[in-house]
Parts: C-alpha cells; structure tokens; sequence
C-alpha cells in the first residue's frame, strides 16, 4: 500500500526560543452515550403508544409522541441510524466479512419495534418512527386510492426490501440510506434529488395518508406480517361494530376493510379450486423469480465497486478522461491479480444472493395472490392488522367510541360522547344515523336467532 | 372462527420464536464492548481526491485538514501553505493554496513558522494536504471532525473514495492522527 506518512524531507526543528508544541485535544461526541437514549426512549415511546392505542384510546397521546418523534429522532438526531435503515447493517453482520460487527444499539432498534409489532401491532409506525411521525403530522386528507391499486403498489416494499438485503449482503450499498427522501429534510440539507422527492412526498402525504409507509417502506412490510399476527389488535371500538362506515373514512392508510357479507360471487368448489392452484403456482413463481433474478446477476453485481473498476479498467474504449477511481487504482499500486481474486467472489456471491432475493420477492408475490383469493367472513367493519399503523385516528369517528363496554351506546349518544366529531360530520345526523344502525343490528341478531 | 384463532396463536408463537432466535444469532454477532462505531478517514490511503468536500450530506464538509506539528518541518516555503511555482513569497490570496484562507501562519524564529487550520473555514477540499505530501512533511491530512459528522449510517463519502479510504471504526479509535507517528 502507498505510503504518504513521514516522508520527512525536512529535518524536524529545533527551536531555540522555547517553543512548545501546541496541544491539540481532537473531542469525540458522546455517540455511545446519546444512541442508549435513543433505545431508551425508543423502548419508553413504544410502551407509551401501546397503552394510548389499547387502553386509553386517545388520538392525542399518540400525536403528542408523533411531534417529539419527529423533533427528537428527526430534527436533534438527524434520523439516524433508523430502525427502517438498520435492517441493512443486520444483514451486513449476517453476511460477515469485512469485520462488521454490528453495534448492539443497532440490533435493538432492529428488533425492538418488531418485537413490540408483535405484541402489540404497528405501534412504532404510529408515532415513533419520525418518517411515518413527519407524514402523519402534515397529513390532512384521505384520498382513497381504489383497492387494487393499492394492493398492486404495496408490493414495491417487498421488492426494495429485496434488494435491499442483496446490496447490504454483497457489500455494495446501503440504498435504503441512499434513497431516504426523509433524512434530507431532517438535515436540511444533502442530496438535491433526494431533497425534491422528499418534499414531494410531504406534498403528497398532505393528500394522501403516509405514501412513503404504505407504498415504499421495507420496515413497514416486515412490521406488517409480524403485526398480522400481534397477540393484541388495534380495535376501532371495544364495543359492537354498527355498521356505520364513519371510521372507513378516517383511515389514513386504508386499513379498515369493510364488511362482505351477502356477496357471494361463487361457488365453494370453485373458490376452494382456485386457491389451490395459487398454492401450486406459489413454487412455481418463487423459482421462477429467483431463476430471473440470477440471470441478471452479473448486471447486477456493477453496483460493487471492484467491479465496477474492473470493467472500466477492462473496458476496449476506455474514455479520454480516466474516472479517478481507475487513477486511484493505479496510484495506489493494488495489483491486478487481487482485483481479479475480488471480483470473482463478488460475482459468486451476487450469484447466490439475488437467486435468493429473487426468491423472496416472487414468493411475496404468491403469498399476496392466495390472500385475494381467499373467502372473506367479515360482518362488521374490521382493522387489516398488518396496514394499520395504529395511529388512533380511527377510534374518535366510532359512534361506540369509549374505553369501555359498560355503558349503552344510546345512552352515550344522549351524553353527547360525540363532540369530538369533526363539525361536518356531527351536523350529519349522527342519531338518527346510530339510529339506523341499531336497528341494522337488532335485525341482524333477529335473522340469527332464526336461523 | 375457532380454528381461525388456533391459527393465529401458532403464528404468534412461530413469528415469536423466528423473532427470539434471530436475535440470539444476531446477538452473538453484536458487539457490547466496541459499542457504536464511526466513520474515519485512514489518511495514509487518502489520495485527496477532492469528493471529501463535496460528496459529504453536510452542507460545508465534515472532513476538516488536521495539521500534525509533530510531524511538521515549520518551513517558510510550505508546500500547503503557498501553491505550486509561486514568484513571490508574499501573502497575497492569488498565491496561497487555501481556497477559502483557512491555513495560517505565524512567525516563530528564524527560520520556522507554524501553521493552523481554522476548521471553520476549511472545507476538506484536501489541496494543501497533497501538496504538503507532495513538497512537505505530510503532516497535513484529511480526517473527519467527529464533533461535526452526523454519523450517517453509510457515509456518502465512503461510498464514493476512491481508495476506499474510509471505514467504520470503534469509538475508542475514532481518530487516526499523524502526530505519533
Ligand atoms: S412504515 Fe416504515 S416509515 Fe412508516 S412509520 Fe412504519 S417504519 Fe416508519
Ligand atoms: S388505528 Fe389503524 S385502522 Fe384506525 S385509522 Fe389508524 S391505521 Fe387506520
Ligand atoms: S474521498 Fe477518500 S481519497 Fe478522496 S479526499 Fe476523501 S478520503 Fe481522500
Ligand atoms: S486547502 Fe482545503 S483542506 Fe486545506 S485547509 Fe484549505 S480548505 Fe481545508
Ligand atoms: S458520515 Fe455523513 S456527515 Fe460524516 S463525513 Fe460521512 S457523509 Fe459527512
């Protein structure tokens, strides 16, 4: 390797006027000390969110973690490393090499937020994390985005996510930190692209409920299937679901699925036919993926940086100005062989690798098909755990809003539990509405008992 | 509805499993004791390629020139301080090497003078680190000031040396200096 150090051409001087050295004191910031307060606030904003979304089911609470989110972990911490970004340096540790050892606070904001998702669902996404927090503050309206859409567009975080941990894993990049469009703005500054697509996206989020969480988040996806299974489901109500449709509107990421009794558009046989051939399809898709992944591989693999060099070295036409990296390469005296050697095992492991992410993202793919098609049994309006964030705002449009069961939902109506309704909807005629729904109810119970 | 539940419970115990012993692996690979690491410039492969100054996400780059006096000749005709072929040894702008005048100088005796690099000017562009490699001692080099780095979780700048000269680095080493050599 080159050396630069002490090539002492000139003697050192000896001073005769009792000159002293300058002290030079180079400070470390107290890194350790401020990232186990980011655990422990992370852990204490988590635990906090939890109670407020299932005991004391206020909206407020959560938006007050949302605003010291964003200004802690945003705005004082520059956004990172973030729980959505460690995801890379787990995989990093996992493929070894390089001597990454993964710092412990880093693998508990990994895994923290996953574990409390299955607890308690998405409780991190609803105030916590600062991108989902700063998207969530901004936002004002909910325009539902029709139903296929966004089952189509909430496959990309499974894509991202893929490669992703084939980046991460080769050592090439880190792209989730390379196309943050959030960090910028918590730094005021860094990348201009990025700077214009961040803000874009808070224009969008105005609009549209959270864009980044739903439609590009890795973490998200990952806290997604672990909430679909969480031991405690965000609820929009304790008490009896009435049909109303007003939380439906509330959402801001579409999560509440409305009811499907009564539409029964096929036979069993055939709905039953059709979901075994998406689970026949699904191996099918999952090697189908890898095997078309791996085909591209070798394009892939340019993202590392030794083969990048490698083929511009190699290159039949190399352009009249040398990249300084080729220049590098020759000043540094690395020789030809090693860069051989290196490219190599890089093109191997992309080899395996994207076979591997290939595989993951066709078998997502499979996964989403049989889930359409399977038979739907909801009666009342009910919370897709794994798309909910678990922000609250859902809970105060319920006309059964409360904390507890105790109380008759007339009663309360008469009690006035509503004003917390948006004006608009409380000059709707939110009586006769419950009204409605009450008697929707009884009648249902009546069918039953017929039955 | 019952076996719905049963379903669910298993997932819950699966996904808590799965979760449990992928921390126990990743456990195993953390590291308590180094703890966090940071970013570090190891200036003996830097090839002051220029991208320290503008490939940094901060707006005036957290790479700052060090000056090892240690190390330093204290010359008059300083490779960092004047540039390339000048006529005259005086201090004006058009001679100097510092684009943004942070190198200053002070008379110490005959016929030594002693450098130093206001950081708040300096921004990392490295010109005066290669020509005092160049001409001098060496003993200006390129580091991260880590009072001023946001340790980014990859550095922009790391991603893009093109000597690969930066690498992540234990707390307890976060400096790599040129004083002790
Ligand atoms: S989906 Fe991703 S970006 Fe959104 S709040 Fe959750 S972790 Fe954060
Ligand atoms: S708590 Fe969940 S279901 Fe309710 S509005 Fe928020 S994201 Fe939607
Ligand atoms: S990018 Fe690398 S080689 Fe270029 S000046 Fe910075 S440390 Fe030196
Ligand atoms: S020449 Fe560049 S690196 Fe050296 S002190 Fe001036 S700004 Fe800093
Ligand atoms: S880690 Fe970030 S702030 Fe620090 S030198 Fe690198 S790019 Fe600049």
């Amino acid at each position: 390797m080159r050396n630069t150090v002490l090539v002492a051409r000139f003697p050192k001087p000896d001073f005769t006027s009792g000159y002293q050295y300058p002290d030079v004191l180079h400070r470390v910031p107290m890194e350790t000390f401020w990232s186990w307060v980011d655990v422990v606030l992370l852990v204490g904003m988590m635990g906090f969110v939890a109670w407020a979304v299932h005991r004391r089911r206020s909206r407020r609470a959560i938006l007050a973690v949302s605003i010291v989110s964003v200004l802690y972990f945003g705005f004082f911490r520059t956004g990172c490393v973030c729980s959505v970004g460690s995801i890379q340096n787990v995989v990093l540790a996992m493929a070894g090499g390089d001597g990454y050892r993964l710092p412990l606070v880093v693998l508990l904001m990994f895994l923290l937020p996953l574990v409390f998702a299955l607890l308690f669902g998405r409780v991190f996404c609803a105030g916590v994390c600062p991108i989902g927090a700063l998207q969530e503050l901004v936002n004002v309206r909910q325009w539902h985005i029709s139903r296929a859409v966004t089952s189509a567009l909430s496959f990309i975080p499974w894509v991202y996510l893929s490669f992703a941990i084939l980046y991460a894993a080769t050592r090439s990049q880190f792209i989730i930190c390379r196309f943050d469009p959030f960090v910028g703005i918590f730094r005021m500054g860094g990348d201009v692209g990025m700077l214009v697509f961040g803000v874009l996206l808070m224009v969008l989020s105005v609009f549209v409920g959270r864009p980044f969480c739903r439609f590009l988040c890795p973490y998200g996806a990952l806290l997604g299937i672990v909430s679909r299974v969480a031991v405690k489901r965000v609820k929009i109500t304790h008490r009896q679901c009435i049909n109303c449709r007003l939380c439906h509107h509330a959402c801001p990421v579409d999560a509440i699925r409305e009811p499907c009794g009564g539409k029964v558009a096929e036979s069993r046989t055939i709905g039953t036919r059709r979901v075994a051939l998406y689970l026949l399809l699904l191996p099918l898709l999952t090697v189908g993926a890898a095997l078309l992944l791996q085909s591209q591989s070798d394009t892939l693999s340019m993202a590392h940086r030794d083969v990048w060099l490698y083929t511009q070295l190699r290159s039949d036409n190399p352009p009249a100005v040398l990249p300084a990296e080729v220049e590098a390469f020759h000043e540094m005296g690395r020789s030809m062989d090693e860069l051989e050697a290196s490219v190599v095992s890089v093109k191997e492991s992309y080899r395996r690798l994207s076979a591997w992410a290939g595989a993951l993202m066709g078998f997502v793919l499979g996964c989403k098909l049989v889930r359409l098609s399977l038979k739907r049994t909801r009666k009342t309006y009910e919370v897709d755990p794994s798309t909910c964030v678990a922000c609250g705002k859902c809970f105060s449009y319920c006309p059964q809003a409360g904390r507890s069961t105790s109380q008759p939902m007339e009663q309360r109506a008469e009690n006035g539990v509503y004003s917390n309704y948006p004006e608009s909807r409380q000059r709707s005629s939110v009586a006769q509405h419950v009204n409605e729904s009450t008697r929707f109810i009884k009648n249902s119970q009546h069918e039953e008992k017929h039955l | 509805m019952e076996r719905r539940e049963f379903l669910r419970t298993c997932g819950t115990l699966i996904t808590g499993g799965g979760l449990a012993s992928l921390g126990g692996v990743l456990g195993s690979k953390a590291s308590a004791v180094e703890g966090e690491t940071m970013w570090q410039i190891d200036p003996e492969r830097c090839l002051q390629c220029g991208r320290c100054e503008t490939e940094c996400v901060m707006r005036v780059s957290a790479v700052k020139c060090f000056h090892a006096n240690q190390v330093c000749g204290y010359c008059d005709l300083c490779g960092g301080y004047y540039r390339e072929g000048v006529k005259e040894l005086n201090t004006a702008a058009e001679n100097l090497m510092c684009p943004t005048g942070a190198i200053t100088r002070r008379f110490v005796e005959e016929p030594y003078f002693e450098y130093t690099i206001d950081e708040d000017l300096c921004n990392g562009c490295g010109k005066c680190v290669k020509g005092c490699s160049s001409f001098g001692n060496g003993s200006l080099f390129l580091q991260i000031q880590q009072e001023r780095c946001l340790q980014c979780n990859e550095c922009s700048i790391a991603k893009v040396c093109v000597s690969g000269a930066i690498q992540r680095v234990p707390v307890g080493t976060a400096y790599k200096l040129k004083d002790h050599a």
